[in-house]
């Protein structure tokens, strides 16, 4: 198999999304959002909307859909629309039109009067450092603030003021938006009490089990379809407003209801990745072997404290060897759209801070940074005991210095009017999976089926099902058809924290041989090809002894229309003996323009141990994405917050994401070592770890060309202006 | 979008008459009504208008057609290169496909202020203030500004016509009218909704750039936070012609600095004569951003407009 | 109004607002679905179509003011076949979520059958947020060699 399965699809413009569908009779729904951060709804006017032509229906808080608030083991709390007059951040949710055209409900919305009751809000992250909150515990359980130190020594300070090189600094970095390609949206159909919804999601059963709380209807009356995602990254985990509101107006009505949030709203109607403030002081003796090592973090979230960025705990809780470790996380509760997690949560910003740092600090012992990585490389997380289930980050290290000519990094530094610099920086991101529940079909006509809830939101998981189906049936991927983004087939959970492909995998190990037992039981039962015989299963067939039959033959020859197993799997004994991660050693070129500044990434290597990699061109498309993720965030996108709590660059026009001209060459090298103690099939997943250190690697690039030290991300020209 | 009416006219009387807001390419108008910025009742296509053609006329001027759209423009092989290099780091190809240089003459700011209605802005609705000044202005300009507005004209086109003495020949059912082009935009003292010197019933006719043969020595640079799809944080259009080592003419204008096209005439001035080398273009250079106003986060564009200056006179001059 | 679009060979008769955009008329009331809405501003080209051979953005066209023949990501495919354009996307792997590809495709058959200089500069009016762009510009140039060696057989 040499390309993702679904590239003629989606190469034709014949692949549906959510949007894509358009039921007779359909009608459109517009959602309204506040103008105001903080404040209450006092009354809203609707006579002028009512009136528009076109116009079926004006939702607000005072004439409401009914919506429940549903609460998921995975998400928590899922917010619900027009619920009350409560306004908590600019650009919320407030109001639902619906009309019989697009144009008609966009125009309509127009009319919408709201008058609020406004407080004041708090919308500065740097403001609220001095009555930040404690953070809740972290996703492992550990507490906010947590010590490991050394025997003897009293505290970190003592450990830090014993060190014989130190390093102090604070980062900052911006508050960022998913901004997938696809906006959020749903298109609802009810028919006999029955809800269908197309939508674009991270897990199609996480959708249907949230739109059925809300709406108060038995889960097995609602189905999420989600065959094609346009882009998620960590923003289509929640339902969303344009879910629930088109459901419950669809039901209101009973006309199928398309909505989708625009752009703009998009910025503050979906949630974001909270912004951050992070202190990090190392200790070092004059070898640069770490010492002790602080990371104090804040981050914004919302009034009501949600979801907190896990910048220490991401980071330093767990990346290097270090007698001494001390680690806070705090959150400053704000006016500001929600929080939620975004690739690399915690991670992404937490590696600015500390990879930057540990470049400090290789500058202040003039050691070259890969050497002062090398030597620090943990075989367990601080404190812990269970070692690194399968870490080889020292070869990404060495071959990537290699093939990156890192040993070359001081003699060309000018290039005609451009600045040249070098920078690197580790990765790592935690090795997870999820429960999950894949169904193996085996059909008369020599194909298989294997199917699962889960979403391919463009990670590549529908060609990944089918090659480990694949794999483990012993036939050819082309006659192993992938089913999924349906609520209806088993639950495989939510595409997120870079687990689809080991959940699925380890679930297909267990699913693949139940389907061949009871294929084996068909083949040998009563009125069976070879009933009563003994028989083997390999490459397809089955062998009795001195014949064999495809299992479409056997299957026939029984009228049988299928056999089906499904095999479940979830974390469990290997958690109490190893600690799990992957790992990658980032390097970039940059360009830094003597006389006007500006930044452009010139070339770029990312080398990664990731176990097992099951699809070679799916893996390097989504590793390449992500290192460019982290150009992203180093050099272009942030979402500034006014003082008032609007978002100052919620478009496409200013909320900047690289174009094609800011990417030159992206170049991706694995290490191959399967991790089985992780899972059986030794894949430890790659979508977010190649977000990780690049925009480090970048100001360190920075650094080098300049001597300018740049502590915030995005990096502007202004920064390097002298 | 409020509702209107549409008609699409095939002579020019008919249009001029109709005293309907005019539509070309649409990049502007049809986005501007989406967010409900201007709501025209009546919307009148002019792309069957005779307003073509591209073509240097027997004076050696070249007269460009304002219905031509940007990338015919761009790519036409006896346009100026500061012209065609302007057009090509605008917009997006498909933009350039869209708009025609009539209307990129005409585009409004792209201050996020103007583009929302729910705040105030005293170019979209005078006197209501202008949050900019206090708010988020790093995309904002230093030169021309005023306290009723701090929005950058956005066309990078208009620099490079501003550096080459460029008129504009405007239409109506009075006859026709010649302005240039620096005298078309107003700067925005306190009445900002005044953008231009166009008046109803007036269509532009037609581009004309007066003939400067040692402009073929011209280029225009850009600078912005990404390489490209992103309006300019600050552009320099230079035409230079050198001889024997100093510098026997120039002409020099900056986009995104200023609340118009803004002419360096002064950076001229102190070229003139010159040697054509760094430390000149440097000396030069210090008085570009000279009575600029600078906000809370654009005060960098006052250091950034002269290094500006002083890298496009160094691309222009190694040719 | 009435109008009259032609699309990918097809002549369509349709009764509308003049507020309506030729992508929500593509999308809304014929069905074609593959130009997606992105933006809705201009901004992110996942809207692009050809109108008289040439890319434009759909999003900001108002469809009453279309004449001439519209060519959509759905009318590449000539007899059954993939154009060599869609074709290199899928080998070289130039998409990830899909969402913007149909745009994508329709500027990068642009940049193939103009002969662009600059390929990624051509590109950056098509946003991905999968960042496929170094396997686009790598697809543009297969196809762009495709093109070279069947011209060079006629």
């Amino acid at each position: 198999m040499t390309m993702r399965t679904d590239a003629p699809l989606k190469t034709s413009g014949a692949a549906r999304y959510g949007l894509d569908v358009t039921p007779p009779g359909t009608v459109y729904g517009y959602v309204v959002t506040s103008t105001i951060a903080h404040g209450e709804i006092t009354a809203m006017d609707v006579a002028a909307v009512r009136a528009a032509p076109g116009v079926l229906a004006v939702y607000t808080p005072f004439d409401p859909l009914p919506l429940r608030t549903p609460m998921s083991p995975l998400l928590g709390e899922t917010w619900v629309p027009l619920q009350d007059t409560e306004v908590t951040y600019y650009g919320q949710p407030v109001g639902f039109v619906v009309a019989e055209t697009f144009e008609q409900a966009r125009d309509a919305a127009l009319l919408v009067e709201v008058t609020y009751d406004r407080r004041p809000a708090r919308t500065s992250l740097h403001a609220g450092l001095a009555d930040a909150l404690d953070a809740p515990p972290s996703l492992h359980g550990e507490p906010p603030t947590l010590q490991v130190l050394a025997d003897g020594v009293e505290s970190i300070e003592d450990a830090l003021a014993a060190s014989a090189v130190r390093v102090d600094a604070t980062y900052e970095t911006a508050t960022q938006n998913h901004a997938a390609m696809e906006p959020h949206s749903a298109v609802a159909v009810w028919e006999d009490g029955r809800l269908t919804l197309y939508s674009g999601t991270q897990g199609s059963d996480l959708q249907a089990a949230q739109l059925a709380q809300a709406l108060d209807v038995e889960p097995a009356r609602v189905r999420a379809l989600n065959p094609f995602v346009g882009g998620a990254f960590g923003g289509k985990g929640h339902a969303g407003v344009s879910a629930f509101l088109g459901a419950a107006a669809a039901r209101d009505l009973g006309r199928p209801v398309k909505a989708a949030l625009t752009r703009e709203q998009v910025f503050t109607a979906t949630a974001t990745r909270p912004a951050t403030v992070q202190r990090l002081r190392i200790g070092a003796d004059a070898d640069g072997r770490l010492t002790a090592l602080a990371h104090d973090s804040w981050s914004s979230t919302t009034a009501t404290p949600s979801f907190v960025e896990p910048t220490s705990h991401g980071t330093s809780r767990e990346w290097y060897t270090t007698p001494n470790l001390a680690i806070t996380q705090k959150m400053v509760p704000l006016h500001v759209p929600p929080t939620t997690f975004m690739r690399a949560p915690g991670e992404a910003p937490g590696s600015f801070a500390l990879e930057s740092a540990m470049d400090e600090l290789a500058v202040a012992l003039g050691m070259d940074p890969v050497e002062l990585r090398l030597r620090n490389s943990s075989i367990a997380p601080p404190g812990r005991d269970l070692q690194w289930s399968s870490k080889h980050l020292d070869e990404c290290f060495t071959l990537g210095a290699q093939r990156f000519g890192w040993a070359q990094r001081h003699r060309r530094r000018v290039d005609r009017d451009w600045l040249v610099g070098y920078g690197t920086a580790t990765a790592m991101f935690p090795a997870l999976r999820f429960p999950c529940a894949v169904r193996i079909t085996l059909r008369p006509d020599d194909t298989a089926e294997v199917a699962t809830s889960g979403a391919d939101p463009g990670t590549g998981l529908r060609t990944v099902l089918s090659l480990f189906g694949a794999e483990a049936l012993a036939i050819p991927p082309e006659r192993v058809e992938a089913a999924l983004g349906d609520s209806t087939l088993p639950p495989g959970g939510m595409s997120g924290g870079s687990t689809a492909t080991a959940s699925v995998g380890s679930a297909i190990a267990v699913g693949a041989p139940a389907v061949i037992d009871a294929l084996v039981a068909v083949a040998t039962g009563p009125g069976g090809l070879f009933e009563g015989r003994e028989v083997a299963y390999a490459d397809g067939r089955v062998f009795a002894e001195g014949d064999s039959a495809t299992f479409g033959e056997v299957l026939r020859a029984a009228g049988r229309d299928e056999v089906t197993a499904i095999g479940t799997s979830a974390p469990g004994e290997e958690m109490t003996k190893h600690s799990f991660s992957s790992f990658g050693a980032q390097f970039c070129e940059v360009r830094v323009h003597r006389w006007t500044r500006e930044v452009r990434m010139s070339r770029m290597l990312g080398v990664f141990d990731a176990g097992r990699i099951v699809h070679e061109q799916a893996a390097r498309s989504q590793i390449m994405g992500g290192m460019i993720w982290g150009v992203s965030a180093a050099l272009h996108e942030g979402l500034e917050i006014e003082e008032s709590g609007r978002p100052a660059n919620g478009d496409f026009a200013s909320y900047l994401i690289p174009v094609n001209a800011d990417i030159p060459t992206v170049d991706v090298e694995f290490v191959r070592y399967p991790d089985t103690l992780h899972n059986p099939v030794g894949a430890r997943g790659l979508g977010e770890i190649s977000v990780v250190g690049v925009a480090a690697a970048i100001a360190n690039a920075v650094y080098d060309a300049t001597g300018i030290r740049v502590r915030r991300i995005p990096i502007v020209l202004e920064d390097l202006l002298e | 979008m409020r509702a209107f009416e549409l008609t699409a006219p095939t002579t020019l009387d008919e249009a001029l008459t109709s005293g309907a807001t005019a539509l070309a390419g649409g990049t502007t108008l049809v986005d501007l009504m989406k967010l409900d910025v201007l709501t025209p009742p009546r919307v009148v296509d002019i792309n069957a208008l005779p307003l073509r053609g591209i073509e240097v006329d027997p004076a050696g001027d070249l007269r460009i057609g304002a219905l031509e759209r940007m990338s015919a423009v761009a790519a036409h092989p006896q346009v100026y290169p500061v012209i065609s290099r302007a057009l090509l780091l605008s917009a997006s190809q498909q933009l350039r496909n869209m708009a025609s240089i009539g209307g990129n003459l005409m585009q409004r700011t792209r201050c996020g202020y103007f583009r929302d209605v729910a705040m105030p802005c005293n170019r979209r609705d005078p006197g209501s203030g202008c949050p900019a000044i206090e708010g988020a202005n790093r995309m904002h300009a230093v030169l021309g500004t005023s306290d009723a507005c701090v929005a950058t004209h956005a066309s990078d086109l208009a620099v490079a016509l501003v550096a080459l003495d460029a008129r504009i020949e405007l239409v109506s059912t009075q006859g026709g009218r010649s302005v240039a082009l620096a005298d078309f935009y107003r700067l925005p003292g306190d009445t900002p909704e005044r953008e231009h010197d166009l008046r109803p019933g007036e269509l532009i006719g037609e581009i004309v750039v007066p003939r400067l043969d040692w402009a073929a020595r011209s280029t225009y640079v850009k600078v912005r936070d990404r390489q490209s799809y992103e309006f300019a944080l600050c552009s320099v259009a230079v035409a230079l012609d050198v001889r024997d080592g100093r510098v026997a003419d120039v002409r020099i204008a900056a986009g995104g600095v200023g609340t118009v096209p803004w002419r360096l005439t002064a950076v001229e001035a102190a070229l003139r004569g010159g040697p054509a080398d760094e430390a000149a273009f440097e000396a030069a250079a210090q008085v570009a951003a000279d009575g600029a106003r600078p906000l809370s986060h654009n005060g960098y564009k006052t250091a950034l407009l002269p290094r500006t200056v002083v890298r496009a006179l160094l691309e222009v001059s190694r040719g | 109004m009435d109008i009259t679009l032609e699309v990918n060979g097809e002549t369509r008769h349709l009764s509308i607002d003049p507020r309506v955009t030729l992508l929500d008329a593509l999308r809304e009331r014929l069905g074609i679905t593959g130009p997606k809405k992105g933006c809705d501003r201009g901004q992110c080209g996942a809207c692009t179509v050809h109108v008289d051979g040439r890319p434009v953005l759909a999003c900001l066209t108002l469809a009453a003011t279309v004449r001439e023949p519209v060519r959509t990501v759905e009318g590449l495919a000539a007899d059954g076949r993939p154009h060599p354009v869609q074709q290199a996307f899928a080998e070289q792997d130039a998409l990830q979520c899909g969402f913007c590809t149909s745009g994508q495709v329709m500027s990068a058959v642009a940049a193939v059958e103009q002969e662009v200089a600059d390929v990624r500069e051509f590109m950056s009016g098509n946003l991905c947020r999968c960042a496929a762009y170094p396997n686009i510009v790598a697809a543009v140039e297969q196809a762009r060699s495709t093109k070279e060696s069947a011209d060079a057989r006629v």
